[in-house]
């Protein structure tokens, strides 16, 4: 994948699906804006599966530093979180 | 309400029954899991990756600590088998830990001390109270504790041991500086991408919170000296440890593991139910569960043993259906549960 390329819009796409099929939920269970785990849709190792994804589809790995409330506390944090890192690298 | 397994509509193909969360058939009688239009699965090539990354942390690892590793070792096959494989096929310098939960089989007991012995390596074991213990255990059993999430695929009762069993080897790392902690989860039992991860206790600390907090508020404090880590013990080590699932890597049915462990002198437990090979708590985890939720606990699990080749479904659904009712019966009265009890809690 050209990480350079990317949208951010591609990248809320991608991670919707993932979401979706890897913690069994619907597209409408998911509120873009509210913590995920606060919602129920994952749990704290769901954090773990999210960190693995990012490494695997963007090729970076999210520091102990990096792993915070402003970047994964939701959907849209999550992407932007991305969206921001793949452009410094 | 409790569903008989043996009733319940499965998959053709794997176990997941119709209870399931988000399971569908098609015409055929299979699954959307198997379908491979829910859940990433592994791919051979992710789990290469894997291999090839927990290899190079091993080969990097830190010289100057009293152990590489500490193994989290419950006296089951597949923890064994991971023991094993630290000591024989990676060579750590391991330090094994089991939690005594107060319901482990006296034949596990014995595998444990004869393994220990067999491999040369120092052993820990670790009881807590047993008041606390049972008063924990019936707390997960009748009050709604988890996120249901994570309950699709594990007990309430298994998801409370394993936290102290994870907490504990933890603080272990951290007070030994341990760079690593192996335990015997399969692909199945674990989300498919946690292979290997490195530990960032204070994050998952914010989202554990409310499950503390409920704990808290029926246990009171010992909850904190069980499943949180102090402060001054953070800040003692600069790096967390890595956790690793060793038996991920590997492509190995559940005969080949017994095989691999016989000559160690691991003798498989009569006392326990078809889908444990140390715990005598584990069918009534799977009746509760049952109860809860009217699938078992370990329908993933073997589910995706199936799908790897590594299990038949005959061989699954021989497992899912072996729920001794004296075990059952003997833990609702430790505990004090009745069908009352688990009835209100739905």
């Amino acid at each position: 994948m050209n990480t350079l390329t990317i949208t951010k819009n591609e990248i809320q796409v991608a991670l919707l699906d993932f979401l979706c099929r890897q913690f069994y939920v619907d597209l409408d269970d998911i509120i873009l804006d509210k913590s995920l785990i606060d919602t129920g849709i994952i749990d704290s190792m769901g954090l773990i599966e999210i960190s693995s994804y990012i490494k695997k589809n963007y090729g970076f790995t999210v520091t102990k530093e990096q792993m915070n409330r402003q970047n994964f506390g939701s959907v849209l944090k999550i992407v932007d979180f991305i969206d921001t890192t793949i452009k410094t690298i | 309400m409790y569903q008989d397994l043996h009733l319940i509509k499965r998959c053709k193909k794997c176990i997941l029954s119709a209870n399931f969360p988000r399971i569908k058939f098609d015409e055929n009688g299979i699954c959307n899991f198997c379908n491979n239009e829910l859940l990433y699965t592994t791919e051979n090539s992710e789990i290469e990756t894997s291999r090839g990354e927990v290899e190079k942390l091993f080969q990097d690892k830190s010289k100057k600590s009293e152990y590489d590793a500490i193994v989290c070792y419950s006296g089951g096959k597949d923890s064994t088998y991971t023991l094993k494989l630290a000591v024989e096929k990676y060579k750590l310098k391991v330090l094994s830990f089991t939690l005594d939960n107060g319901f482990i089989s006296p034949v596990a007991f014995k595998n444990i001390e004869k393994v220990v012995s067999a491999l040369g390596i120092d052993h820990i074991t670790y009881r807590p109270s047993y008041q606390f213990m049972k008063s924990l255990y019936r707390i997960s059993s009748i009050e709604n504790i988890y996120n249901p999430k994570t309950l699709t695929r594990i007990s309430a009762n298994c998801n409370s041991c394993i936290s102290i069993v994870n907490i504990t080897a933890l603080k272990m790392a951290l007070e030994k500086d341990v760079p690593f902690i192996l335990a015997g989860f399969t692909l199945g039992q674990i989300p498919s991408n946690t292979i290997y991860y490195q530990n960032n206790y204070e994050f998952l600390e914010e989202s554990r919170k409310p499950i503390l907090d409920k704990l808290k508020s029926q246990l009171g404090n010992d909850v904190s000296k069980y499943l949180e880590i102090t402060d001054s013990l953070l800040k003692k080590s600069e790096n967390y440890p890595y956790n690793i699932n060793l038996l991920c890597l590997e492509d190995i049915t559940e005969n080949e593991i017994i095989e691999k462990i016989l000559p160690l002198g691991w003798v498989k437990p009569a006392d326990v139910d078809g889908c444990s090979t140390n715990c005598k708590i584990n069918a009534f985890n799977n009746y509760v569960h049952n109860y809860k939720f009217g699938y078992s606990p370990y329908e993933l699990e073997l589910s995706h043993l199936i799908r790897k080749n590594l299990l038949t479904r005959e061989e699954a659904i021989s497992k899912l259906f072996d729920q001794p009712q004296d075990q059952i019966d003997f833990v609702k009265a430790e505990l004090r549960i009745d069908e009352k009890d688990l009835k209100m809690s739905n």
